[in-house]
């Protein structure tokens, strides 16, 4: 076990930076999701993990050891692979031993072993069967078996759920939190897909173009987003945006905002304007029925927005009134930096300008 | 220590196949180009320079152009031949049944089976006097050749074995590139109602051009290295009307031990394949990738 | 209508057995002669069904000369020649496939010429320097020059580019040792494209003629090819019975072979001509 530390390190590519400076802690025993859009330099924070690439610059630890020049098979390090990169020409068995054989585990000791994880994850039936011969979701135990096996310091999944269909997906997961808490590993984890993040992590790192945006508990990055691209990532369909400069009646005392923001859920339908500080005329350009939430599209003066309710009645009439309360705002500096002042709340995070 | 042989690790392994075509590939082909500029015998001690005087007394040797002569003469009707029939074929019997499996084991057959006995059971065949062919021909009222026999009709008669021979090989390799064009395609042709004739010129033909291309250029290598059939059936003969480039090489170099000529005309057939390999690589960079 | 399609079909099958008949009957002429007795070849027009079926042929055309010896000598070179490659096409190919160094450009460009020289061009030079080193009418000079092959080192390569690059990584974490990836995990893997490349040098070397016709000069190191075309001399005239018998011996279990592995065979040499 142990926790893993990011100190100012810098990844390059020729002439391509990936990630410019990254400092970070991922504390020892979390499941912590590292998640952002393709290409944000997720992967290569994970393979640097691993040692499967060098970082040009900075240095990383895991527990108190500076790993930079120590080989991927000697950080005790386990990974997940996204395909499970399982060897095709050896059994299950012969997969979860490779690791404990090229350690020199005496033989008695890898039986004992390999029995042990095959029972956890359910594969003992299957210990002598080709890989080729499993289904999706058995591949994937073989996966977590063998990296298991090693009872690494640190566990590594790299998308490892997005081969499987969604109903598989949906076990796995909270098959992997429950394997997490058994085992009280630091996990990595990571993915694109936001639900998972969400849903997985006790920690979420959220990465755009190699800097980290903001690193925080799930519940505290949909309530206190640090910056748009925080807000505008998680949550589905994402916050909606307003440009400051087409609210004839802003008013607001805050300088420099730019716009303001509001999530979907919090929007409200009505007939009539309420006492809301944000109230605006709109049609309805489109409906989305998923059962118990409903989506609507619609079309405003300041552009599109989303509005979704839960539980509540179709609304027919094409003409309406979105409003939100005061203390569901968001607002945004002009250098992206969100600003909830109803929340008492501005998390010092670090902003790139360019938002 | 493991950071030196991590560096050296890739020579290692390189090393072993490398040493072995420098040894008998790439130096053997210096060696050629060196000694064509030179007169030797192989018994001499020292090997007497003469510039060009090899390729130009070459171009006056009637043996040597009239073996340049038949080469061509060679690939060129071998080579076209096998290919148009192995493409015909190869439309002809691309079917998924175990009798059409069998076909093509037949027709492949040769392909597996040294050319020595190829050559010899070819002869039997040919024999002008008590030869099966000769059988056939009579049999359907048709007059009889001397094949091998005649300065006429034997480089003939040896352009039919290479083609029995080959359009086996010719006509798989075909097949597999009419096995890799998508169904989907041919579906989509018979939705707008083409014809069999269209679908071919307008589908099968561009798909397999690039195999097509390929097959003649290796066959066009193969044939202009042919030796084995002349030297069993017709060691040349007769009156030099099968001798053949690496016949000639080896006669010269072999028998009369005028190496100096032989090297020469080895330098000659490396400059003919090197400008199909040319072609080759050419070729192969600027294959057509469909989809 | 339903009688023309069906005419259709016919003509269909009877083309098919043409073809057949054309590739089959060679063969079969060469087993009919090689029992017939010497009159019964020549006759004019031939015999289909020889009066006596002639078996001491056989032992005629292997008795003719040291058979043994030479059917010896192939399986020395030809396996030897099958071990050798397997211990220099792996590590090539695998270097080339996997690690960028210094010369590997140059290195494979060099492998790649290579592929694209015939023996019929260098036979000469080659005889050259085995005369100058003894070599000779040996085994080693049927041998070396095909201890590495071009054509096999760069299929090998293309089938070791395709294995993940993921796998190489898991097996790293494992810690396994570079070598230990390459025999452990890569040859495994590419263990039908090793099988199918073994087969294509085996019959390519087994059925050589011409190198062994250059290199030896004695029987001592003769091979089976060439030992066979020696029967066309045999006993001055011309003895199509023997002749036959003798190819039989070289032809029917390349045959046998042939019709039982048939889709493996076909698929080696397919596979290795299409690149």
């Amino acid at each position: 076990m142990a926790e893993i530390r990011f100190e100012n390190v810098k990844k390059t590519y020729g002439e391509d930076t990936i990630i410019p400076d990254m400092n970070m802690t991922i504390k020892d025993g979390s499941f912590t999701v590292i998640v952002g859009p393709s290409g944000c330099g997720k992967s290569t924070t994970l393979r640097m993990i691993a040692g499967l690439e060098t970082q040009t610059e900075g240095n990383i630890y895991i527990g108190d050891r500076l790993v930079n020049d120590v080989s991927p098979g000697k950080r005790n390090v386990s990974m997940v692979f996204q395909n499970y990169a399982l060897y095709p020409t050896m059994s299950v068995k012969g997969n979860i031993e490779f690791g404990l054989k090229n350690r020199k585990v005496p033989k008695a000791e890898r039986q004992k072993l390999i029995e042990e994880v095959a029972e956890i994850v359910g594969l003992t039936p299957y210990l002598n069967k080709k890989p080729q011969k499993l289904s999706g979701g058995q591949r994937q135990r073989v996966a977590l078996a063998r990296a298991m096996v090693k009872k690494p310091d640190v566990f590594i999944l790299d998308e490892p759920l997005s081969n499987l269909d969604a109903k598989l997906r949906q076990q796995m997961r909270s098959e992997l939190v429950q394997l997490h808490a058994k085992l009280g590993t630091t996990f990595v984890y990571v993915t694109h897909d936001q639900v998972e993040a969400m849903s997985m992590g006790d920690e979420i790192v959220l990465l755009d173009q190699g800097e980290i945006m903001q690193m925080a508990p799930p519940l505290d990055l949909y309530n206190y987003p640090a910056n748009r691209f925080t807000a505008q990532f998680i949550g589905t369909p994402p916050m909606n945006l307003v440009s400051v400069d087409q609210l004839p009646s802003a008013g607001f005392s805050e300088k420099a905002v730019e716009q303001i923001g509001f999530r979907p859920e919090k929007a409200k339908l009505r007939h009539f304007p309420g006492n809301d500080q944000f109230s605006m005329p709109c049609t309805i350009l489109n409906r989305e029925t998923l059962g118990s939430e409903i989506i609507y599209q619609l079309d405003t003066f300041a552009g599109k927005l989303y509005a979704k309710t839960f539980n509540e009645p179709v609304v027919d009439d094409e003409q309406l009134v979105v409003s939100v309360n005061n203390e569901d705002i968001y607002y945004f500096k002009e250098n992206g930096r969100c600003i909830a002042p109803y929340l008492n709340r501005e998390t010092p995070i670090k902003v790139r300008s360019t938002v | 220590m493991s950071r030196w042989l991590e560096r050296f690790r890739p020579y290692l392994m390189v090393a072993p196949a490398i040493i072995v075509f420098v040894l008998f590939f790439i130096y053997p082909i210096g060696y050629m180009i060196y000694l064509s500029f030179h007169e030797w015998d192989f018994i001499s001690p020292d090997k007497q320079f003469v510039g060009l005087d090899n390729f130009a007394g070459l171009s006056e040797h009637p043996e040597f152009l009239k073996s340049l002569e038949n080469t061509f003469v060679f690939t060129f009707f071998s080579v076209g031949i096998t290919t148009v029939l192995a493409l015909l074929l190869a439309l002809w019997i691309n079917r998924p049944t175990r009798f059409y499996g069998f076909v093509q084991g037949a027709v492949f057959s040769p392909h597996i089976i040294s050319l020595v006995s190829i050559a010899m059971l070819w002869m039997w065949l040919m024999d002008p006097q008590y030869g099966l062919l000769n059988w056939g021909l009579e049999m359907f009222g048709l007059p009889q050749s001397e094949w091998l026999a005649s300065p006429e009709t034997a480089l003939y008669s040896i352009i039919l074995v290479a083609i029995w021979k080959s359009i086996g090989f010719n006509t798989l390799i075909i097949i597999a590139g009419l096995q890799s064009i998508p169904p989907h395609l041919y579906e989509a042709a018979a939705l707008d109602q083409s014809s069999r004739f269209t679908s071919f010129a307008k589908i099968t033909f561009p798909m397999i051009s690039p195999t097509l291309f390929f097959l003649i250029i290796m066959n066009l290598i193969g044939s202009f290295q042919v030796f084995e059939t002349i030297d069993i059936m017709t060691q040349g003969g007769p009156l030099q009307s099968t001798n053949t480039l690496v016949y000639y090489i080896y006669e010269y170099g072999f028998r009369f031990f005028q190496l100096g000529y032989a090297s020469s005309a080895g330098v000659i057939l490396l400059i003919v394949l090197s400008i199909l390999t040319v072609l080759y690589f050419f070729l192969m960079s600027r294959r057509v990738h469909y989809q | 209508m339903k009688t023309s399609r069906f005419a259709l079909k016919g003509l269909n099958v009877l083309g098919l057995l043409i073809v057949i008949a054309i590739f089959a009957t060679p063969f079969v002429w060469m087993a009919v002669t090689s029992v017939k007795s010497l009159s019964e070849t020549i006759t004019f027009p031939p015999v289909w069904i020889p009066e006596t079926i002639r078996f001491e042929n056989f032992a005629l055309a292997w008795d003719s000369g040291p058979f043994l010896r030479y059917f010896v000598n192939s399986l020395i070179v030809t396996l030897s020649i099958l071990v050798l490659q397997l211990f220099t096409i792996v590590p090539a190919a695998y270097a080339f496939a996997r690690y960028r160094f210094f010369a590997d450009r140059v290195l494979f460009a060099l492998t790649m010429i290579t592929l694209m020289i015939p023996t019929q061009l260098i036979f000469l030079p080659v005889y050259l320097q085995f005369s100058s080193w003894g070599l000779l009418d040996t085994h080693l000079a049927l041998i070396l020059p095909f201890a590495a092959n071009a054509f096999a080192i760069f299929m090998l390569r293309q089938t070791f580019k395709q294995v993940p690059e993921e796998l190489l990584e898991a097996a790293r974490l494992d810690q396994a040792s570079e070598w230990k990836i390459m025999y452990m995990v890569m040859v495994p893997m590419a263990k039908p494209t090793i099988i199918t490349l073994l087969l294509f040098s085996f019959i390519t070397h087994w059925n050589d003629y011409f190198w062994p016709l250059v290199m030896t000069t004695t029987d001592a190191s003769r091979t089976l090819p060439v030992g066979i075309s020696a029967l066309t001399n045999v006993e001055g005239g011309v003895a199509w019975h023997i002749m036959m018998a003798g190819n039989m011996i070289l032809v029917v279990p390349i045959l046998i072979i042939f019709f039982i592995a048939q889709r493996h065979i076909i698929r080696a040499f397919v596979y290795t001509g299409v690149k």
